[in-house]
């Protein structure tokens, strides 16, 4: 990535907007934060100095869900207009504490959370998984990335999905402790450096592995890897198309009966964003038991849960309530007893509006592979979530 | 004005799991992330805001290795003018007053209206060198400063104390302050940052660049060795509460109850 010496509005083309505003209009966050996407591509057009922009906190409220670029008539995608300001800031190093802390613990460590590298692989001490580093070219590489690594909850997730893959017969590896973070939130952070240093080493290990196919824990990684990387040369999946693939080959079926009415919330960095709709859902209804009912808002426009684009290190100007907990309420006004999704970040968010709505009694929040873990005949992972 | 900023290259320590080395003085450093010693940075930081308000020109001095060219690159990065770096063999092993020796021999042959130093290094904790440097360069100085106001060649400094109490000092330049953590906020440094520094020069100098003779540096020249570096052994009274989620809420909430944490 060269440096940007291009004024943003000319890099990004936003002389092009009519400022219809149908970015405003689709954009999940300006109902509770006073970010007004279609005012900052305007601005950014007729400015000479985007310092104006450094004192508004409300730039770090976009979760990068892409829904303005999903409706952008011009076909611009006004979410990188974001990206581009949070690039400048960060340059001038006028971000945030806690942006800060995620960016030098990625830098330092591999993972925005600055946790030890020589942790990374904790999780699966006890699962015998192969190190990639020593596979044969051609096989199954699983990118479990941060949350998954060291997040004890979606820990959860990447277990279950290697209990799945075995199910399945498929042999995969892992890279341990030699994986750094996919760079995902960092870029969308605007560090662009870090993000292109993260992306390097991350290749770097690709190319000696040389896999088949790389299987992502979460929507946000399998994005960077497909997306973002340059040149990387081998099929990215998200553990849904993956697992969804299995079974269309006969590879694995669910046996065991998991009898609950349950909703699913489509992550956007999957649907949206890589119009993964429909995998999810084909795993879901192949569980037996399963009573499955759409949100009011579900595909293209579901509902983001404001866990993305660095949110997960900012809580935002945001004021009255989360988005995460008017999914929570619409999904208990629809009767389900879990929302499923398929996203670590996701599945955080939501967890917690349940719990900050107080409804940890009557709604769970689950991920669609520790649902399909039961479905092959295992207990549930966490003894408090069921 | 001259500043001048004294930095140290630390491990980061919170979250490794330590190893005492074979000579049971130092610890093992392998696989251990180095970065710019916290107190530094909050230094670094404040020298740039005094710099943008007032002008002048920031140097950063460093003692050690071609590894601590890592961060005087990154404090160039940060707004830095020049860096030097301070290294010879001789120097090793020196405690915090030889140190403060080798910073003040350089430091004399450069103009300098303000020294600031870290109140303390995260690795050795002396918490000596930055006043050991003021009172071999015969410089008034003020410890654990938390506010600095500059006014012509006047310094109003706050210095931070126990118990809450909070004294405002009044120092005459050039002056020496050890900068305490929370003064402001440290700004960011980006990747890019640091690579459009990554080819400027930092120069090095050794013992005899900075006329320092064996039996000043080093252990030689130290006030004190280190003996032994041990980890305190585990003490009693800790209780492991087990059983299910619920069963372990339950019994921690009867403690708490019990030594009177709750009513």
């Amino acid at each position: 990535m060269e440096e940007q010496q291009q004024p943003l509005a000319e890099r990004l083309d936003l002389f092009a907007c009519i400022q219809c505003g149908k970015c405003t209009g689709g954009c999940p966050v300006s109902i509770r934060s006073p970010l007004n996407i279609r005012k900052v591509i305007r601005e950014s057009t007729v400015r000479e100095d985007l310092h104006i922009f450094f004192n508004r906190l409300e730039i770090w409220d976009c979760t990068t869900c892409s829904t303005c670029a999903i409706r952008c008539p011009r076909g611009l995608s006004p979410v990188d207009a974001i990206i581009g300001l949070r690039e400048m800031m960060v340059e001038e190093g006028k971000i945030e504490k806690t942006v800060i802390d995620a960016l030098d613990g990625a830098y330092k460590y591999g993972n925005p959370w600055g946790r030890a590298k020589n942790k990374r692989a904790e999780w699966a001490q006890d699962l015998d998984i192969p190190n990639a580093m020593e596979m044969e070219p051609g096989q199954v590489l699983y990118f479990v990335c941060c949350a998954a690594s060291y997040d004890p909850r979606i820990q959860v997730i990447a277990k279950s999905l290697v209990a799945v893959l075995r199910a399945a017969g498929v042999s995969f590896g892992i890279l341990g402790n030699k994986e750094v973070c996919c760079g995902s939130e960092i870029r969308r952070m605007g560090e662009a450096g870090l993000f292109e240093m993260l992306m390097e080493e991350n290749m770097k290990n690709f190319a000696k592995i040389d896999p088949g196919v790389i299987v992502t824990t979460s929507p946000h990684c399998m994005n960077a890897l497909k997306n973002d990387y340059d040149g990387l040369g081998c099929d990215v999946k998200h553990y849904s198309q993956f697992v969804w693939g299995l079974i269309e080959e006969g590879k694995l079926t669910f046996d065991t009966p998991v009898p609950m009415k349950v909703t699913y919330h489509d992550p956007c960095y999957l649907g949206k964003q890589n119009g993964v709709f429909d995998e999810p859902r084909d795993i879901l209804k192949s569980i037996p038991g399963i009573d499955f009912v759409e949100f009011g808002r579900c595909r293209e426009n579901s509902l983001c849960c404001e866990g993305g684009g660095g949110r997960m290190w900012m809580e935002g100007t945001g004021i009255g309530k989360r988005l995460s907990e008017v999914r929570v309420e619409d999904a208990l006004e629809m009767g389900v007893e879990a929302i499923i999704t398929a996203c670590p970040f996701c599945l955080l968010t939501l967890e917690d509006a349940v719990k900050t709505t107080g409804n940890e009694e009557k709604l769970k929040v689950i991920d669609l592979m520790e649902l399909a873990s039961m479905a092959i005949g295992n207990s549930p992972e966490t003894e408090n979530e069921f | 004005m001259d500043i001048i900023v004294c930095i140290k290259r630390v491990p980061e320590t919170a979250e490794a799991d330590l190893v005492i080395d074979k000579s049971k003085k130092g610890i093992d450093t392998d696989g251990l992330v180095f970065s710019i010693n916290e107190w530094d940075n909050y230094a670094v930081e404040a020298a740039i805001q005094l710099k943008e308000a007032q002008g002048g020109k920031i140097t950063v001095i460093s003692v050690g290795p071609e590894e601590n060219n890592e961060v005087l690159r990154r404090a160039l990065a940060m707004g830095a003018d020049e860096a030097i770096r301070l290294t010879d063999p001789a120097f090793e092993g020196s405690d915090a007053t030889a140190m403060a020796k080798i910073l003040a021999a350089a430091i004399r042959e450069l103009p300098h209206d303000l020294i600031l130093t870290g109140v303390q290094a995260d690795d050795d904790g002396f918490g000596a060198v930055g006043v050991a440097l003021a009172q071999m360069l015969d410089l008034p100085y003020a410890a654990l400063v938390t506010d600095i106001n500059l006014e012509g060649d006047t310094m109003t400094v706050h210095r931070e104390l126990e118990g809450g109490l909070e004294e405002v000092d009044k120092l005459k330049l050039p002056a020496l302050l050890t900068i305490q953590t929370g003064i402001n906020e440290p700004r960011y440094v980006s990747i890019m940052g640091i690579r459009r520094v990554a080819k400027k020069e930092i120069a090095a100098k050794g013992a005899s660049e900075l006329a320092l003779s064996g039996n000043e540096v080093g252990p030689e020249g130290s006030m004190s060795q280190i003996e032994e570096l041990f980890f305190p052994p585990v003490g009693e009274g800790a209780e492991i509460i087990e059983g299910t989620m619920d069963e372990k809420a339950e019994a921690l909430v009867k403690i708490i109850k019990e030594r009177g944490g709750v009513a």
